[in-house]
């Protein structure tokens, strides 16, 4: 039973980790926490399900297309909304994003929200492809794992290979140094947020399957990854990453052995109390003003 | 003209001018004589705007004036409604739960500010978010709360002079409205309030003057969460009815809404915030009853949208407008009503 | 009083990371003293000032004021026991007037409760007559450094001598017993740096008040000070009278650096 446990917390907390690192890129960029992620993801979601099931496209082209758009999602944010604020405090920036969010929400349910949706996606969420002694594996549980892992595997590489990723770090470090030599900062966080959009929109998709296509339907997967991103440390990419495995495992483990109903509370105290400890989460330094 | 001031108290009085009293006298006067004059739904919406202004007063000490941020006040509201039925079944006067509600909530602030005191920014954010959650998810759990199908209040035994209990109702929730107005507008002027804002200005710089952070981070906390308490209590009392599902994550994003909307650390703002935000939630209920606009949007909906959804029109609009506000007026209407303000002064130049 | 030095650094050491920010310092202030620190940029001057008002804990050393160890205390424990600072590049309370941001200063000494501010607004109210009797204070220092102008301005909206002025106000609203000054004359104007000596000469001389002060120009430290320690790499170079330290040839190193050209 264990085993099936483990297993099955994977496959929940890689979604809280793509949420978690769809954050973290973001958060990194801009110290912006984009409320208005979930929302992103989504909107991405109804868009792959008005193509699938509307244009009748196959699975895979509508992915593309999907993608693209929700790079434009966050180009849009970025561009349209964040970057006219004049000298914005990090709360004005915050109240933007919960702007935006609503915004979307709005639409989304103004668009498609009166009737409850199912999306299909060419994995079967009941045929098991996976059994033995110790825990068995359906066919969306297994792609959930392949394409979360896909996608960490290729931000990692993109921040840490590509010259795309070393501008990145480099506006995160020192905005004016990174003008001064020649990268365009806006560019930089325009990408940053569409990229972000992106990752979310990949776990909208993988999510959906499970929940009812609604307008809130990424509340829940939203705060998990809000939170762990905190308990990983927001600025750290591995460290949001652990936080997103580390929170499945947690509300699995005690949803099953003392209450399935306080699951999600006590993930929450237990992140509050990590903090307590470690004011910056578990993977990220504390960053103490200099006088 | 402007008045040259004479003493220093008159940096401290309420009313700074005789002009000022004037139609400070004649607004209370107006809002105490309307139930003569308006039916009772009107006053009910009244009632909404004045528990939301108290919310707001709160929020926008721990928001606007000490830099902090808070995700979860609904779960404050809620603890102050909770505590005021429960109160009140056990058969405990009125006056004495509506204190106990802004007693037990400020307690619980405190005891939410400990864990937040080293928090900053997103994980403030998330821990506050969570006691929202918590609060929520836990009154539901409970069974002499009435879990989450939630429990009646039982109606005030008032008799004064013959007044409806409508009227009543309505006197009292003004009187500790305006009476919270003064309080927090006092305590914003004192000692107190401007360590709240050195906090929130440079913590560095209060702790060298003296100012214990722990301490006063923990008052910001505890009083925020008093003033929600104390509107949960009233809340209660006019809805008549309570339940979890009423103090929700949107109730707690609405307050802050309000907050930055009217003004974020200005009392003006938190009371002009309170009014526009619900009466605007109100209107919007009922988008298409609006003349001209309400025809077009349903006409707009059938073509490109759904005309059942058209009730989410309210939401786009509610996000917009904050990030309107954010973008063109970080002062909120607070700030409009200054430039109104100086725009009257200086006319016509 | 007289038993123990007024304040007194003893073997100080604090080091980030692997850098000795302070690295073994060791001086006194003797009461009504003018004080100064100098040193190249990076010498670990303020990081001095960050230990004694509580900011930074250091690994090694004592710091004693009037005989009582101030390692170990927070802040606001210490500005209570009578030490007042200024910062290098401002920490002032930007969105509040110049009467608040002095008023501030006042915080420690006023009592009013959370309930008892309730009241403020009556004029008979315990709160009301503590608020002026502290207001008075505060119109004597706008008076003393003729702030008057900028007395209901937001401090964001001054210009930068007269911001560095409020600050300073804010310090002297403690009435402390030991001033800490970090940089007070930096990015003032020749006739502003002036007034400001003229100042602190006065805050000494009228007031009392014993100034340690951090500062880069030469021409103000020799006129103002009555002994300097230089320092370099957080380690004492010397220590004296003006003269002394100021023609000493580490000194003149240190500012000037190693290769000295000959024809200078």
């Amino acid at each position: 039973m264990l085993g099936q446990l483990i297993v099955s917390s994977l496959v929940v907390g890689s979604i809280y980790a793509l949420m978690a690192l769809a954050m973290s890129i973001t958060y990194k960029a801009s110290e912006v926490p984009n409320f208005s992620q979930g929302e992103m993801a989504m909107m991405s979601t109804y868009v792959t399900f008005v193509l699938l099931s509307s244009f009748g496209l196959s699975f895979y082209p509508a992915m593309l297309l999907t993608v693209g758009f929700a790079f434009l999602l966050g180009l849009i944010l970025e561009f349209f909304f964040l970057r006219r604020a004049k000298n914005p405090t990090p709360l004005n920036l915050i109240v933007i994003t919960i702007g935006f969010q609503l915004m979307l929400y709005g639409l989304a349910g103004w668009k498609w929200g009166s009737e409850q949706r199912q999306i299909n996606l060419p994995f079967s969420e009941s045929k098991v492809i996976v059994q033995n002694d110790v825990f068995a594996l359906t066919e969306l549980n297994l792609a959930t794992l392949v394409i979360a892992f896909i996608v960490l595997l290729v931000i990692y590489l993109l921040i840490q290979k590509t010259k795309l990723g070393l501008a990145m770090k480099a506006c995160q470090q020192n905005v004016n140094a990174s003008k001064m030599n020649g990268i365009s900062a806006y560019r930089i966080m325009a990408i940053s947020f569409g990229i972000s959009s992106i990752v979310g929109a990949i776990a909208g998709v993988l999510v959906a399957p499970l929940l009812t296509l609604d307008p809130s339907m990424m509340w829940d997967p939203l705060l998990k990854g809000f939170a762990a991103a905190v308990l990983g440390g927001m600025k750290s990419l591995h460290g949001v990453v652990i936080g997103g495995l580390l929170l499945g495992l947690i509300e699995n483990l005690f949803g099953f052995y003392i209450s399935i109903e306080f699951k999600s509370v006590v993930a929450f105290a237990i992140i509050v109390l990590v903090l307590y400890f470690k004011p910056s989460g578990l993977f990220d330094k504390h960053y103490v003003r200099k006088v | 003209m402007r008045n040259l001031k004479t003493t220093y108290f008159e940096d401290l009085q309420l009313f700074k001018d005789g002009v000022h009293l004037f139609w400070s006298a004649v607004l209370i006067l107006a809002l105490f004589t309307l139930p003569f004059f308006v039916k009772t739904y009107y006053l009910t919406i009244l009632n909404l705007m004045a528990v939301n202004v108290i919310v707001a007063l709160g929020l926008n000490l721990l928001v606007g004036n000490t830099g902090q941020i808070s995700l979860g006040h609904a779960g404050f509201v809620a603890i102050g409604a909770y505590t005021t039925v429960l109160l009140l079944k056990l058969g405990v006067p009125f006056i004495f739960a509506f204190v106990a509600a802004g007693v037990v909530s400020a307690l619980f602030g405190i005891l939410l500010g400990i864990p937040s005191l080293k928090l900053e920014g997103p994980y403030l954010a998330i821990a506050t978010l969570a006691f929202g959650l918590a609060v929520t998810t836990l009154i539901g759990r409970m069974d002499f709360l009435g879990g989450r199908m939630g429990m009646n209040v039982p109606k005030l035994q008032i008799k004064w002079m013959g007044l409806k209990y409508d009227h009543a109702l309505y006197y009292i929730i003004l009187s500790i409205t305006i009476i919270a107005v003064i309080a927090m507008r006092n305590i914003l002027r004192s000692r107190i309030g401007r360590a709240f804002q050195a906090i929130r200005d440079s913590d560095i710089a209060a702790a060298a003057i003296g100012i214990h952070l722990t301490r006063y981070k923990l008052y910001s906390f505890g009083l925020s969460a008093l003033f929600a308490g104390a509107a949960g209590s009233l809340w209660a009392l006019y809805l008549g009815f309570i339940n979890p599902t009423l103090f929700s994550f949107i109730l707690s994003i609405n307050f802050l809404v309000i907050i930055v909307l009217g003004g974020l650390g200005s009392i003006t703002g938190s009371i002009l915030g309170a009014v526009v935000l619900t009466y605007l939630n109100l209107q919007l209920e009922n988008v298409v009853d609006i003349p001209l606009l309400g025809a077009a949007l349903y006409k707009f909906s059938e073509v490109f949208m759904t005309t059942t959804g058209i009730a989410n029109v309210s939401w786009v609009l509610t996000g917009f407008i904050l990030i309107l506000v954010v973008l063109y007026e970080p002062l909120g209407l607070y700030g409009l009503w200054l430039r109104t303000k100086i725009f009257w002064k200086r006319w016509p130049f | 009083m007289n038993k123990h030095t007024f304040f007194e650094v003893v073997q100080l050491n604090k080091s980030f990371g692997g850098l000795k920010a302070v690295n073994q310092l060791h001086f006194d202030v003797k009461e009504k003293e003018i004080f100064s620190i100098i040193g190249p940029n990076g010498a670990g001057k303020s990081t001095v000032f960050n230990c004694i008002n509580g900011l930074y804990q250091p690994e090694e050393g004592q710091i004693k004021f009037k005989g009582e160890e101030l390692i170990g205390k927070r802040p606001d424990q210490i500005a209570q026991a009578g030490i007042a600072r200024t910062f290098q590049n401002l920490e002032l309370f930007a969105h509040m007037t110049t009467l608040d941001n002095i008023l501030l200063g006042r915080h420690k000494s006023m009592k009013a409760s959370i309930l008892a501010t309730v009241g403020l607004s009556f004029k008979r109210s315990k709160a009301a007559k503590e608020e002026l009797e502290h207001r008075r204070k505060v119109e004597e220092i706008i008076d003393f450094l003729e702030l008057e102008a900028a007395r209901d301005q937001f401090v964001s909206n001054l210009p930068y001598g007269k911001q560095k002025l409020v600050e300073l106000g804010r310090a002297l609203a403690l009435e402390p017993d030991l001033l800490l000054l970090d940089e007070p004359a930096a990015g003032l104007t020749q006739e502003e740096r002036e007034d400001m000596i003229f100042w602190i000469k006065d805050i000494r001389d009228l007031l009392g008040i014993t100034v340690i002060l951090i500062e880069h120009n030469m021409q103000m430290v020799q006129n103002i000070s009555d002994r300097i320690l230089a320092i370099n790499f957080g380690t004492q170079i010397t220590i004296g009278t003006p003269e002394e330290v100021l023609n000493h040839p580490e000194v003149i190193k240190a500012y000037l650096g190693e290769d000295l050209p000959s024809t200078l």
